[in-house]
């Protein structure tokens, strides 16, 4: 049988819909047994359906690539159960908990904040940004943070693409929580500097400084969509 | 209209301010008003320096607007039977634009003001743009998708502020057009019966595919899409697929873009504002795109999509009620004033 868009869009769509992105619908879902994730890029309408159907397969192949990098450098990330490039489709693990945003200023809160530094140092070390990181981005379960939502990530280690996620995890906090912001970061980069190198981590934090400083909003999110060899 | 004997018996209620454009080709002064019911746009007088011949160079332009100012002021006040006496402050844009016409429309700004002893309002222009678009669709807080020959940014109201969400790294979506129309010989002009070449050219056209197609975050890039473009023109493609592939490839990263705004910020309108504005493919597109959120679409009426002095004097108006103010001889011109860096304390409130 030939999986259809149309076809996977009606089945996805009888699944419980978790959250609605600017260019997919997170689902809740079984795949063999286990709670998934399925994560659909929708098709677009004001696209041409070449230029639609090549786009989505591009995008969601990057992303199973990111997380299985990620997941093979030890960094917490959901598992990748499956990947449909031409559906626009990952099934991947559900990872329950509440997020570290709503966790700041609970009982051991700072202890996350450096387990979610060391995690996104581990996500930079294996030369992939995040793109997106804030607060909402970051699970917590079993005690640990897992990094989620990899739709703006890449593979990147420019100092530049760095200090952009350290900044949006900044601002994320401190436009929330901010009379914990200094505690969170300073907890934040010592997770960090355990994971890339106190060295290198005092050059992205610097950095971060400066990207804060051209006081652009939030412009100054990197994510490539670079040109690859189309869909596996 | 308001004549001096009208505006004598209602003086406290209305308010009138003239605007001056002169960023890059228009030389514009436009006049609005204020009255109970709110702001209210008046007529404007607009001239556009077209070169003999190549692209334009801002001195001649420059020049070409001293020779003019006098009577565009004269007209845009005659239209609306006012007279000198009748404003109440003088508004300029002040930037981002060219200096030597910037210098032009600060300098008549500031004699005006200094010799009707009224307040100088700085605009910046972009966020003329954007106010004349909310005043004339109705939706009072869009995303707004900014486009035109040297402009391609994402924005919304933000905690007192124009936010930029994305903008282009490289090249604007109307140069994009322009300069790959120039390069294959299908302009100047660029744009003939409010069609652009490239789109007349796109008809029939198919989808070739591999051409960058780079958002970044919320950001688009253009640069290496032009060089596809005329590299697949060199190994032979059909001139109407690759107008058909660029147009889809630069205006789906814009739509996007503007979805990307609208899904982060949570809201439902869109609103298209600048030179490119009256496109109608980029049109249905986003009337596509907002439909898909539930929301509505509506582009700037084509009369105030290219520069003019009315959507100054608008935006002047309403900074010159909230205070906003510069010493004549404070204005400075900013070639390179963000949108971004302007305070909007009337959103809301006065528009």
């Amino acid at each position: 049988m030939v999986w259809e868009a149309s076809m996977i869009e009606s089945w996805a769509s009888s699944l419980t819909l978790l959250k609605r992105g600017a260019e997919s619908e997170v689902r809740l879902g079984d795949f063999m047994g286990m709670k998934a994730i399925y994560k659909l890029r929708v098709s677009k309408p004001y696209m041409d359906p070449a230029l639609d159907s090549r786009l989505r397969a591009q995008r969601t192949l990057k992303e199973a690539k990111v997380l299985s990098v990620a997941l093979a450098r030890g960094v917490r990330v959901p598992r990748l159960y499956a990947v449909f490039p031409s559906l626009g489709l990952i099934v991947m693990e559900y990872v329950r908990g509440p997020t570290l945003k709503e966790l700041v200023g609970s009982p051991g809160w700072e202890s996350l904040a450096e387990d979610a530094g060391l995690q996104l140092g581990l996500l930079h070390s294996a030369g992939i940004v995040h793109g997106d990181s804030t607060t909402s981005n970051m699970v917590v379960s079993d005690g640990g943070v897992t990094l989620i939502d990899f739709g703006l990530a890449d593979f990147s280690s420019e100092l530049e693409d760095r200090a952009v996620d350290v900044h949006l995890l900044r601002e994320a906090v401190t436009s929330t929580h901010p009379s914990a912001a200094g505690r969170f970061m300073e907890a934040f980069m010592r997770g960090y500097s355990r994971a890339l190198g106190e060295g290198a981590a005092e050059e992205v934090s610097r950095r971060a400084r400066e990207v804060e400083m051209r006081g652009r909003y939030v412009a100054s999110r990197r994510s490539v969509w670079a040109e690859e060899g189309g869909e596996g | 209209m308001a004549t001096a004997a009208t505006r004598s018996s209602s003086s406290n209620s209305e308010v009138i301010v003239l605007g001056i454009e002169s960023t890059a080709h228009t030389f514009g002064v436009g006049a609005s008003r204020w009255t109970s019911a709110g702001p209210e746009l008046l007529k404007d007088a607009r001239r556009n320096y077209v070169p003999k011949q190549g692209g334009i160079l801002p001195r001649e332009v420059a020049q070409f607007f001293s020779q003019v100012a006098a009577e565009v002021v004269e007209e845009a006040l005659s239209v609306n039977s006012l007279t000198p006496r009748d404003l109440d402050a003088i508004a300029v844009a002040l930037g981002p634009g060219m200096g030597p016409q910037l210098r032009v429309g600060a300098t008549v700004a500031r004699a005006m003001a200094a010799a009707l002893k009224v307040p100088l309002v700085p605009v910046n222009h972009a966020v003329a743009h954007l106010e004349v678009a909310r005043y004339t669709t109705g939706l009072r807080d869009p995303v707004i998708l900014y486009v035109s020959g040297g402009n391609t940014a994402v924005t919304t109201f933000v905690e007192g502020r124009y936010r930029v969400f994305g903008e282009t790294l490289d090249m604007a979506l109307g140069n994009l057009l322009d300069t790959f129309a120039r390069e294959v010989k299908l302009g100047p002009p660029y744009v003939v019966n409010g069609n652009h070449v490239v789109d007349a050219c796109a008809e029939g056209g198919e989808f070739i595919g591999w051409f960058p197609y780079v958002v970044k975050g919320q950001d688009v890039s253009y640069s290496g899409l032009l060089t596809a473009a005329l590299r697949a023109l060199r190994r032979g493609a059909k001139l109407k697929d690759v107008c058909y592939t660029l147009r889809e490839v630069a205006f789906s990263a814009a739509v996007e873009v503007t979805e990307r705004c609208l899904a982060h910020t949570g809201k439902r309108d869109v609103v298209l504002t600048g030179g490119v504005a009256a496109n109608r493919v980029l049109n249905s597109k986003l009337d596509s795109m907002a439909r898909l959120h539930g929301g509505t679409y509506r582009g700037v009426p084509a009369y105030y999509s290219g520069d003019n002095g009315a959507m100054i004097s608008l935006a002047g108006l309403l900074a010159h009620l909230s205070g906003v103010h510069v010493e004549p001889e404070r204005a400075f011109i900013n070639q390179r004033w963000r949108l971004d860096e302007v305070e909007v304390p009337w959103y809301g409130k006065l528009l």
